[in-house]
């Protein structure tokens, strides 16, 4: 192993195993269109690697459903990353494991957050947050990749647990698609890269569901991103999910549209998004428009996100939590959501990429209603202006500049 | 700091922090009530709603469309404790969610069975689906006939007056609409429309349910309240309305001089939940009275209200944050209903309908996911 990759590796537990899986991972790869092996790739024979982190948080909400401030502290974020290169850099192993099921059963507190049968607080994910198997390789004039398993979806924005503010935004389910059974494909050449997949429409229901295996392939969705400059990214997307809030597939359908510019490198970050979601044929469209930026410099690390977004409002079964499945095709109506996000982080440094990050970050926001419908922002808050603050410690190892879900990058 | 386990002992510290609400408190069953059968539904999304009538239970089934049983019918040697499959039929677009079969007096016929699609909307301001014909005449094929549809609403629930060969449907952001049914029905049935209004006006009109007696015509609104019509071309006199502000309404039912309302609470009004059923005296003047409420505690909704042919009892079904289930209430005094029991259904029970089969009296239930089933209940002994 070259020396370079001595303080990137965390764990290399793969060596000892080396003949059997090279074995094995050789013949998923004869699967694809794979061609020959490049010379970087020669130098990366088996390996593992693992990183990780988790972020103690002290969030404090005013006002949150019923006109209340609430405090709390919770564990989040709290993720085992394993990584695995294999057959000369042909296969890699994308594994995630999220024990926000443990840490946030009843979701965190964010600000305008929903989905997945939560509302005012970020649903926890599953456990196998990601178990993927991706095959890689060069074909004449193209890259080619090709991969299987339980994913993100090549659609929308990088996740949000990969970019600055600790928050997710309020578009989390317009602009990414995740935890799905799929099988992705992906063509690359000079600046363009087209992603394909299909996979389940459903939703998880719970930290530990899987997904519905006999809904894989009743949704679909592809991916455009071209890089024109070395720093810059934008990439188009479209998706068409079947029934993600209804498990047995009786819900609407979603057809959902993603544009980004991205631009990022070691020390700076910038991210302009606009996304629309529209449900049952049109019934219901909610849009989506975000900006994000971040800046390093040593140790001190400054953000700020901008965000308008509209999401419905479910039918509630408690003050943060709705019905799922949804049923009679009702919601309460839709709320506009804009907030204004400022934290800073100070990050210090320790052996093998890991970082302790103290941080602290505030929203400022409001909520309308847009159109009709029974909901009543100011009657269910007591006022639709809201403030946020969180502050906490940021533990990782190994996940610098890591994109989850970008299995093409 | 750095070291691996920092993290893991933080993780493990705060474990524990999270916490999952208990199972509501669900009084007993009354005495002499039996569930005498569960008949799964495929949860697609499950069961809505149970037309019950000649013996023949129409199981209104979401995507699935519509299930028609023998229950003592006798074409499949159905019973109520054995219920015998007759036919399926899906219907356009799904979402079936209501029905109404027609039985002509002017002809004797039986051939048409009325639909209600209930598609996506924002509960309180807009609807769709349509309502779908279907000709039943032959109950081993049925076959879709026919449609009605308005541009930016859809329909609820229903009540024919048969002799008159007209459908009331309640039509939620469109009020209450009037169509004629006399006669073949077959295709698009825009022409058919009678009467269309909106008794709360509009922005203050959301209809749920619609019952003829009396003479009169009677609209549960989950905005405006409970409305005396008078059913003609235009609805007038109108009487009552704004009499519920407290609570969304639901359902109705009405019997004699009296008429049972629910209420819908997955979300508040006015900071309530749906745990009321509300009680109204029809014949101290024009518009209806309110006379009694009966609160059902830690629930969200009285989604269904029924009361039997005999006027003794009164049943609610009842759907909760984490319980529900088939609420009975003894109707000795028809102004103020005393509790008796009731049969606790985890999910919920979205709708209850009573049949009178064979001298029995039973209630037909739907049962929502995860679970979604027809649950028929035996009540003749529950009368006291």
């Amino acid at each position: 192993m070259p020396s370079g990759e001595v303080t990137r590796a965390i764990a290399n537990v793969g060596a000892q195993h080396a003949a059997p899986l090279h074995q094995f991972t050789r013949a998923l790869a004869a699967l694809t269109l794979y061609v020959p092996v490049s010379a970087a790739a020669q130098e990366h024979r088996t390996r593992f690697d693992l990183a990780g982190q988790a972020v103690l948080v002290h969030r404090h909400h005013d006002p949150v459903p019923g006109g209340r401030a609430l405090d709390e502290t919770r564990i989040v974020q709290p993720v085992a990353v394993l990584r695995g290169t294999m057959a000369h850099g042909h296969l890699t192993l994308h594994v995630t494991a999220n024990l926000e099921g443990l840490t946030i059963l009843n979701g965190e507190l964010t600000l305008g957050a929903w989905g997945e049968g939560f509302v005012d607080r970020r649903h926890p994910h599953t456990y196998v947050h990601e178990l993927m198997i991706v095959a890689r390789g060069t074909l004449g004039w193209a890259t080619g990749l090709l991969g299987a398993g339980k994913g993100f979806v090549p659609f929308g924005t990088d996740d949000p647990m990969s970019r600055p503010p600790l928050s997710h935004p309020v578009n989390h389910h317009l602009s990414q698609i995740l935890e799905r059974a799929m099988i992705v494909a992906a063509v690359g050449t000079g600046p363009l890269l087209l992603e394909a997949a299909a996979f389940n429409g459903d939703e998880p229901t719970a930290p530990d569901a899987w997904p519905s295996l006999d809904r894989f392939g009743d949704s679909w969705a592809v991916r455009l991103t071209a890089r024109p400059a070395a720093l810059l990214e934008a990439q188009v997307s479209h998706a068409a999910v079947r029934s993600p809030e209804h498990v047995g597939g009786a819900g609407l359908d979603h057809a959902k549209w993603n544009w980004s510019l991205r631009c990022a490198d070691a020390r700076r970050y910038g991210l302009v998004e606009w996304a629309r979601t529209s449900e049952g044929g049109g019934v219901f469209v909610f849009h989506s428009a975000l900006v994000e930026a971040g800046l390093t410099r040593g140790r001190h690390g400054a953000y700020a996100r901008f965000e308008r977004t509209e999401r419905p409002e479910e039918e509630r079964i408690a003050d943060f939590r709705s019905r799922r499945p949804l049923r009679d095709n009702a919601i309460l109506g839709t709320s506009r959501w804009t907030l204004w996000t400022a934290g800073y982080r100070h990050r210090w440094s320790g052996p093998r990429e890991s970082r302790v990050e103290p941080f602290v970050e505030v929203t400022l926001g409001r909520v309308t209603k847009v159109g009709g419908g029974v909901f009543d922002p100011k009657g269910y808050y007591g006022g639709s202006s809201f403030a946020a603050a969180a502050i906490g410690l940021r533990l990782s190892r190994g996940l610098e500049g890591h994109r989850m879900g970008r299995y093409a990058h | 700091m750095s070291r691996p386990h920092t993290t893991a002992f933080l993780t493990l510290a705060l474990l524990g922090a999270s916490c999952v609400d208990d199972d509501g408190n669900i009084p007993p069953p009354p005495d002499g009530l039996t569930l005498v059968r569960e008949v799964p539904v495929v949860e697609n999304y499950g069961i809505h709603d149970t037309y019950v009538r000649a013996g023949l239970a129409f199981v209104l089934a979401w995507n699935t469309g519509v299930l028609i049983y023998d229950v003592g019918n006798g074409i499949r040697g159905g019973t109520p404790e054995n219920p015998g499959l007759v036919s399926s039929v899906p219907t356009t677009g799904g979402q079936a969610h209501n029905g109404w079969w027609f039985h002509n007096p002017n002809t004797s016929e039986r051939t048409y069975f009325f639909v209600g699609q209930e598609g996506p909307g924002s509960i309180g301001s807009s609807s769709s689906g349509d309502i779908h014909v279907l000709d039943v005449s032959d109950l081993a094929n049925p076959v879709e006939v026919a449609f009605f549809h308005i541009d930016g609403a859809g329909p609820h629930n229903f009540w024919m007056d048969e002799s008159r060969e007209i459908l009331y449907a309640a039509y939620y952001n469109a009020g209450v609409v009037a169509l004629d049914v006399s006669g073949t029905l077959s295709g698009d049935l825009a022409t058919r429309e009678l009467a269309r209004f909106r008794p709360g006006g509009a922005g203050n009109t959301y209809t749920w349910s619609v019952q003829l007696s009396g003479g009169a015509l009677y609209a549960i609104d989950m905005l405006s309240g409970l409305w005396r019509l008078t059913p003609d071309s235009t609805f007038a006199p109108v009487e009552g309305g704004g009499n519920v502000a407290d609570r969304f309404s639901s359902d109705l039912w009405v019997h004699g001089s009296y008429a049972y309302s629910g209420t819908w609470g997955w979300f508040r009004r006015n900071g309530n939940s749906g745990n009321a059923a509300k009680v109204w005296r029809l014949d101290s003047g024009p518009a209806p009275v309110l006379v009694d409420s009966v609160i059902v505690s830690d629930v969200a909704a009285v989604s269904d209200v029924q009361v039997s042919d005999d006027g003794r009892l009164l049943v609610l079904s009842i759907e909760g944050f984490d319980s529900g289930g088939l609420f009975v209430y003894d109707l000795a005094d028809p102004a103020h209903p005393v509790f008796l029991g009731a049969h606790a259904v985890a999910t919920g029970l979205h709708t209850v309908t009573l049949a009178t089969i064979g001298g029995r009296l039973y209630a037909f239930g739907a049962r929502n996911p995860g679970g979604a089933a027809l649950m028929i209940f035996d009540l003749t002994d529950v009368i006291p």
